[in-house]
């Protein structure tokens, strides 16, 4: 699959057809996002981009059809389960667990080793994002902005290779989005973390060269 | 290159547990339902039924109570969620159903004995209360009256206890529904906006809500029908005896030393399954009608005229309202409360003649009775963790293993139990006992109280289990975590209050079967629900007080437990988020 000595950093993904039982979704998407960029899909609902986002972190509906390889960093990813893709996952609602504290929710996503060192990363990730004081906090009393922040820390600590943005911003004021924007994008340039954004708002858009419109299958990858 | 995705999963696997599951309950409910069905297979069985003078008017019994108690928990619960959905109380109300929910039926029973009998308290307290105005007419009250008002020849004191105990039952059921959080967020949501259009809030509960919850509760309804018609250990105790409801006769029958009347009880208990399914046809079809000729065009009639026009009436009317409801909720709770307080008073009453308002002595001689069957108490709790753990095993296994399509083929066969007279499903279980060789041993008590339990529990958790957000387990398995860990990591922490209440559910179920455990038990076993039946027709006012009190005692303990359980997390001060206000704001 990988003829090249050195692999292409990024996420690249060949999609042949995505179909529900009922129709065809997608058909012959073929996308390469470089390790640090920001690739967004646009589409009204129904066209197939949160199907899309599930067949890359592997969680379709049982009923679906997909026939795709997804491939990061020169890794196969499509073969393997969900919790070993290291595809990381940012929505619209944080979904933060409510049975742990703001730190739990960080150490969750933190890789197994000591102790110590573990939590040392996740209060360095909250104070990261500016919240190193709600640490032993109930997630639910957070505001909105705050919890996704909280949100961001605990994708950004799994170390995921490709992150999955679904419309991450849409439930924030227009202030709040634009600085949570910066943030996330930021951290993705930072750690070269490949990253697709799907959206139905073009205001979203992170980057207009690296654009697919879905329902008119350009592509411009 | 082109490759169908097919990462590896558990599926496979989990479809053969599945299947395991679906086999280790179905098969013992087929088997019973065989073994009731061959029970009842003769023609004599049935001529004996047909001819027998007791059948009709007990039949009759059956009906007109189950019906009658049906029909008023219906509306009860309908009227009490309608006047506290959303309220302030709303919340408290929730909070006591658990503990009304633990009262087995027949320990309630018993309690309303204690406290309606010509010589129970009420009738003491009354006389005496009305001793200045009934004195002058020399109606002075130095016996107890004549009068049958526990086991009255119309059964209404065995309405009375039932209705009382199922409209906790619907109102739970109806409040499972309401309180998962998608549904009270948007049932709250076109509540607010009903009443921006310019209905009251009553009319908006009427045309908004209970159409939508109503038919959820359809299932609990024909569960409590079916419990109502079929009764055995409350009818018992409070139930007329001249006739009495034709499932105890069955359960009278059944017990016979004779093989042609145990047969005949057999078909009695398939003739009340059989009235049962054309009283819910029936009323299937009423609904049906009433929904089509009178609610529908209610729903869609808009708004009644001005509030503004006629406000005074408009408040006015809320009051009385208002009035209403408080006056049943306290009048429910006032019944609990009074069965209750009765049953813990008669157990340590030693001599009381019959006009006194107090005991002349006091004892705890019933309790240290009590203490001292240790046998009876062992056996009890034993069976009722034994059993509640399995089911919720069984439950959580299968809500975990099943595909979703099975769940929903499955579940009117999970809910089937509770649609059939008890007495029937006994005969089948104590065929399926004798047929496995486990009849009169611990297994076989153990197998029959969990089957027993397994519909409640089932009950309990199918609400949280399928309004649990199925987004956690993705983002939960983008953060490394496989779907073992995510199970005990986040979903059943999560879900740890509907866990603990349906283990609560099965020990109550467990501990208030009295059917199964005399009859697969042939007798060998004593719980303490047998032994308060057993002493309820009996002289033991204080013995029979105390196992009724401990058979609701053991329970409610339970069910205090899972509310510890479920207790919300203790977060650390606010101190943290005050600070942090303060430094960054936003």
């Amino acid at each position: 699959m990988d003829h090249s000595a050195t692999p292409f950093l990024g996420l690249q993904l060949s999609l042949q057809r995505l179909q529900t039982p009922a129709s065809t979704l997608l058909s012959d998407l073929h996308l390469s996002v470089p390790a640090g960029c920001v690739h967004t899909i646009m589409g009204s609902s129904g066209s197939g981009k949160s199907s899309l986002l599930a067949a890359i972190c592997g969680t379709l509906e049982p009923g679906m059809r997909c026939e795709a390889t997804v491939h990061v960093n020169g890794r196969r990813l499509d073969t393997l389960p969900t919790h070993q893709r290291a595809v990381g996952l940012l929505l619209q609602d944080d979904l933060l667990f409510a049975h742990l504290s703001v730190l739990e929710n960080l150490l969750f996503a933190v890789r197994p080793g000591p102790m110590a060192q573990r939590r040392q990363q996740a209060l360095e990730a909250l104070a990261d994002v500016e919240l190193a004081a709600y640490a032993q906090a109930n997630p639910a009393t957070l505001s909105g902005g705050q919890r996704a922040r909280v949100a961001l820390a605990r994708a950004l600590l799994a170390r995921p290779v490709a992150i999955l943005l679904d419309e991450p911003f849409s439930k924030l004021d227009t202030a709040l989005r634009q600085r949570m924007r910066e943030q996330v994008f930021g951290a993705i340039a930072q750690r070269r973390i490949a990253a697709i954004l799907v959206t139905h708002d073009p205001a979203d858009i992170a980057d207009p060269a690296r654009l697919t419109v879905l329902g008119r299958q350009s592509d411009h990858a | 290159m082109s490759a169908t995705t097919s990462p590896k999963t558990f599926a496979p696997q989990l479809h053969y547990a599945a299947l395991a599951l679906a086999l280790a309950v179905g098969l013992p409910w087929a088997w019973s339902l065989t073994g009731a069905l061959l029970a009842a297979g003769s023609a004599t069985a049935w001529s004996g039924l047909a001819t027998d003078v007791q059948t009709p008017p007990a039949l009759w019994m059956a009906v007109w109570t189950g019906m009658a108690a049906t029909a008023l928990a219906w509306v009860g619960a309908a009227w009490l969620l309608a006047a506290h959905f959303g309220s302030r109380r709303w919340t408290s109300l929730l909070q006591r159903l658990p503990a009304m929910l633990a009262v087995p039926h027949a320990a309630f029973a018993i309690g309303a004995v204690v406290l309606l009998a010509p010589s129970g308290v009420l009738v003491r307290w009354g006389a005496a209360a009305l001793a200045p105005l009934a004195g002058p007419l020399g109606l002075v009250l130095d016996t107890p009256p004549a009068w049958r008002s526990t086991q009255d020849p119309w059964g209404l004191g065995l309405i009375a206890v039932l209705v009382l105990k199922e409209v906790v039952f619907l109102l739970w059921a109806g409040a499972a529904h309401l309180q998962r959080p998608d549904v009270a967020h948007r049932l709250g949501l076109e509540l607010r906006l009903a009443q921006t259009l310019g209905y009251n809030a009553a009319d908006a509960w009427w045309r908004v809500a209970w159409p939508q919850l109503q038919p959820r509760m359809l299932a609990p309804l024909v569960a409590v029908l079916a419990y109502s018609i079929g009764v055995v250990d409350v009818a018992l105790v409070i139930g007329p005896t001249t006739p009495a409801p034709l499932a105890v006769l069955a359960w009278q029958w059944l017990q016979d030393a004779d093989p042609a009347i145990n047969a005949q009880g057999a078909a009695a208990a398939w003739l009340l399954a059989a009235v049962l399914a054309v009283v819910v046809a029936l009323g299937a079809g009423a609904q049906r009608l009433l929904t089509a000729l009178w609610s529908r065009p209610r729903w869609s009639r808009g708004p009644r005229p001005g509030p503004v026009a006629n406000q005074h009436a408009a408040v006015h009317q809320t009051k009385i309202r208002q009035l209403g409801a408080y006056t049943a909720r306290a009048g429910w709770h006032g019944a609990y409360f009074a069965v209750l307080a009765a049953l813990a008073w008669a157990s340590v009453a030693s001599l009381w003649p019959f006009p006194d308002l107090w005991p002349q002595a006091w004892s705890l001689d019933a309790w240290d009775q009590v203490a001292r069957s240790s046998g009876t108490l062992g056996t009890t709790v034993w069976l009722g963790l034994a059993s509640a753990s399995a089911a919720v095993l069984w439950c959580v296994a299968w809500f975990e293993c099943a595909p979703t399509r099975w769940q929903q083929r499955a579940w009117g066969l999970v809910y089937l139990p509770l649609a059939l007279p008890a007495v029937l499903w006994t005969l089948g279980l104590h065929r399926l006992a004798l047929d496995w060789g486990i009849d009169a041993s611990a297994w076989g008590l153990w197998l029959a109280h969990s089957l027993c339990a397994l519909p409640y529990v089932a009950l309990v958790l199918h609400g949280p289990y399928s309004g649990f957000d199925p987004r956690l387990r993705t983002l939960a398995a983008t953060l490394s975590c496989g779907p073992w860990p995510f199970v005990w990591r986040v979903k059943w922490p999560l879900l740890r209050g509907a866990l603990a209440a349906a283990f609560a559910v099965g020990f109550a179920v467990s501990v208030a079967q009295y059917l199964p455990t005399l009859y697969v038990g042939a007798g060998r076993y004593s719980t303490v629900g047998t032994e308060a039946l057993a002493l309820s027709g009996g002289g033991q006012r204080s013995l029979m007080a105390a196992y009724a009190a401990l058979l609701w005692l053991l329970p409610a303990a339970v069910f205090g437990l899972a509310t510890w359980v479920a207790r919300p997390r203790q977060w650390a001060t606010p101190r943290h988020n005050i600070d942090g206000l303060a430094a960054q704001g936003h």
